[in-house]
């Protein structure tokens, strides 16, 4: 039955998938239940990894993701605190009101267990920097679809570096508008267009494996 | 020192038609927003007002010492925007005076409304029912289409004052595109994934559209060349047997349509299409020129689909924004090295010149294009 659920999301069976998901959330453990769902994703995650999924796949997945948890919310609730692998400060900083990959970032982040704060759109620097004082988290991302919003990005970054909370996260980039460039404008540690590759690099800085 | 022994025409046909011109064709897709950075305007000026917006093309283009061709005549403002289908946002109305324009992803198109473009078509719906719920309260829409012939009869007249090549006055967008956009990203996908029947009738009835449209423009203005644009179906987004059956048919059927009548088509092909090249090369050689945004590697693109389709590109807007002139020039000498040295290129910005590009950039861009070759 639980690899059925994890089947049901990995190939996109959207209808019994939540069928199945709203039947057994009301009779069992909804932690279960959620960790078979990021099972399904990781599947999908590495799928992407060897080529054989693609941004499309990753967006319908992330999709059904959503609406699983959105089902399981209360359930989750009422059984007590989730355990998050890490946390992640996400934005789109002022100028730019694009969300779609900032918001496909981030499903697939929480679906990996991550504890998302999505900022949304047209964030000014000095939000970013409130946040992160006030969660310090292990990643702060960016994501970026038209250059105007490099100085707003710059502004942030090197308020963070001012306030000493630069050395306590990893900073990410992504978006069509960002290349080596932008990494190295905004002195950060990642640069990707590609929403997986993203996610891989997260679980590699709350993994420790980019520890110096 | 050579010099050059083609004018601006014959210089982008040789590359075309991909054979070595005397150098290589240089042509950014100067749109207002980059436009406005280079001449010193404001965004909200540029995107609100149309005749500003042509202005600053033309004064970027004489500032700069001219190019050889402008492919997109007509500047792309609040009017054209909304033939994206989507809800715009401009400067000066929802964003401060110096953000450029952009536009909302949302479903303004809904499921039910396929079947009213497979039966009226899309032009029919877009022109009496989807325009009205994109535009904003206070367009007055007879007034804006009005505006835009008006421009386009002064685009017309003051490039054809110019020493520069303006082959293309008619475009459209992939029906494919269309619906992405109007539909929104993540429901069109969910469209293809979970109902792709519907989808796959209602492009049936747009590719017919789209070909008639542009085959109508390109015959009334006497182009040459037909501007197409796709930005969300390449291999970046979908697996190949998605693209095959919902992007790449109907393609083949835009492009032969077109070069049976003798126009070429220039595709502007945002994100990466890496996976898709040996597609390209099935289309009948020398029909189309594809323009990719930095995100494609263009120097694998050459390698596979060289001597066959004209390349365009690919100068990306984070090197023309954050760049050094000698990074730009580094980059544009190594197109010219690896991808043009034997034709088939014309150097071009990744996508439009960025709202924040440098203007020493820019003129690194268009320097170093028109004289690399005749310094060596």
């Amino acid at each position: 039955m639980a690899e059925q659920l994890t089947n049901l999301l990995v190939d996109l069976k959207n209808e019994k998938f939540l069928s199945q998901l709203k039947d057994r959330a009301t009779k069992e453990d909804p932690v279960k239940i959620l960790d078979e769902c990021k099972r399904g994703m990781e599947i999908v995650g590495e799928r992407f990894e060897k080529g054989e999924y693609f941004l499309a796949e990753l967006m319908l997945s992330g999709q059904l993701f959503k609406e699983a948890s959105a089902i399981l919310e209360p359930y989750l609730l009422e059984s007590g605190a989730q355990e998050y692998r890490g946390t992640i400060v996400l934005a789109t900083l002022k100028g730019d009101i694009h969300d779609l990959g900032k918001d496909i970032f981030a499903t697939l982040a929480r679906a990996h267990g991550f504890e998302v704060h999505d900022l949304g759109v047209d964030v000014p620097a000095s939000t970013v920097v409130d946040k992160v004082k006030e969660v310090q988290p292990n990643i702060l991302g960016y994501s970026c679809l038209i250059t105007t919003s490099f100085e707003p990005m710059k502004e942030a970054t090197e308020e963070i570096e001012r306030e000493g909370l630069r050395e306590k996260l990893k900073l990410t980039v992504g978006g069509g508008a960002t290349d080596e460039f932008t990494k190295k404008y905004l002195n950060a540690d990642f640069q990707t267009t590609d929403a997986a590759e993203g996610i891989n690099y997260c679980l590699k800085v709350v993994g420790g494996e980019l520890n110096e | 020192m050579s010099r050059e022994t083609m004018n601006v025409e014959e210089r982008v046909w040789a590359a075309i038609n991909l054979e070595k011109p005397d150098r290589l064709p240089v042509a950014p897709d100067c749109q207002p927003a980059g436009a406005a950075k280079l001449t010193g305007r404001t965004q909200s000026v540029v995107a609100n007002d149309p005749e500003e917006a042509l202005n600053a093309e033309l004064e970027a283009f004489d500032k700069y010492g001219g190019w050889d061709m402008y492919h997109m005549a007509v500047p792309s403002t609040n009017i054209n925007t909304l033939f994206l289908g989507m809800k715009v946002k401009l400067p000066g109305r929802e964003l401060l005076d110096n953000e450029p324009y952009q536009v909302v992803e949302e479903e303004v198109v809904k499921l039910e409304d396929y079947n009213n473009i497979i039966e009226g078509g899309w032009q029919n719906f877009f022109m009496n029912d989807l325009l009205y719920r994109i535009a904003h309260e206070s367009d007055n829409i007879p007034e804006l289409i009005n505006k835009i012939q008006e421009i386009v009869q002064k685009a017309f007249q003051e490039w054809a004052k110019r020493d520069t090549y303006v082959p293309c006055w008619a475009g459209d967008l992939h029906p494919f595109f269309k619906l992405s956009l109007t539909r929104s990203m993540i429901k069109f996908t969910e469209d293809l994934y979970y109902r792709p029947e519907i989808v796959e009738k209602a492009l049936d009835r747009m590719v017919q559209e789209t070909i008639k449209t542009v085959i109508d423009k390109v015959r009334a203005t006497g182009s040459k060349i037909a501007w197409l644009c796709e930005e969300r179906a390449g291999g970046f987004f979908y697996p190949l047997p998605i693209f095959e059956k919902y992007w790449w048919k109907y393609t083949v059927q835009i492009v032969d349509a077109l070069w049976s009548e003798g126009i070429i088509s220039l595709w502007h092909l945002d994100t990466s299409w890496d996976k898709n090249f040996h597609y390209f090369k099935k289309l009948p050689k020398g029909s189309v020129i594809l323009h990719f945004d930095g995100t494609t590697d263009i120097f694998a693109a050459k390698k596979e689909l060289g001597g066959h389709l004209c390349l365009m590109g690919d100068v990306h807007p984070s090197l023309l924004s954050l760049g050094k002139p000698e990074d730009v020039e580094n980059y544009v000498k190594r197109l010219i090295d690896e991808v043009s040295y034997d034709g088939g290129l014309i150097l071009s910005t990744g996508c439009n010149v960025p709202a924040a590009i440098k203007p020493d950039n820019f003129k690194a861009l268009v320097d170093t294009g028109k004289n690399y070759e005749f310094s060596k």
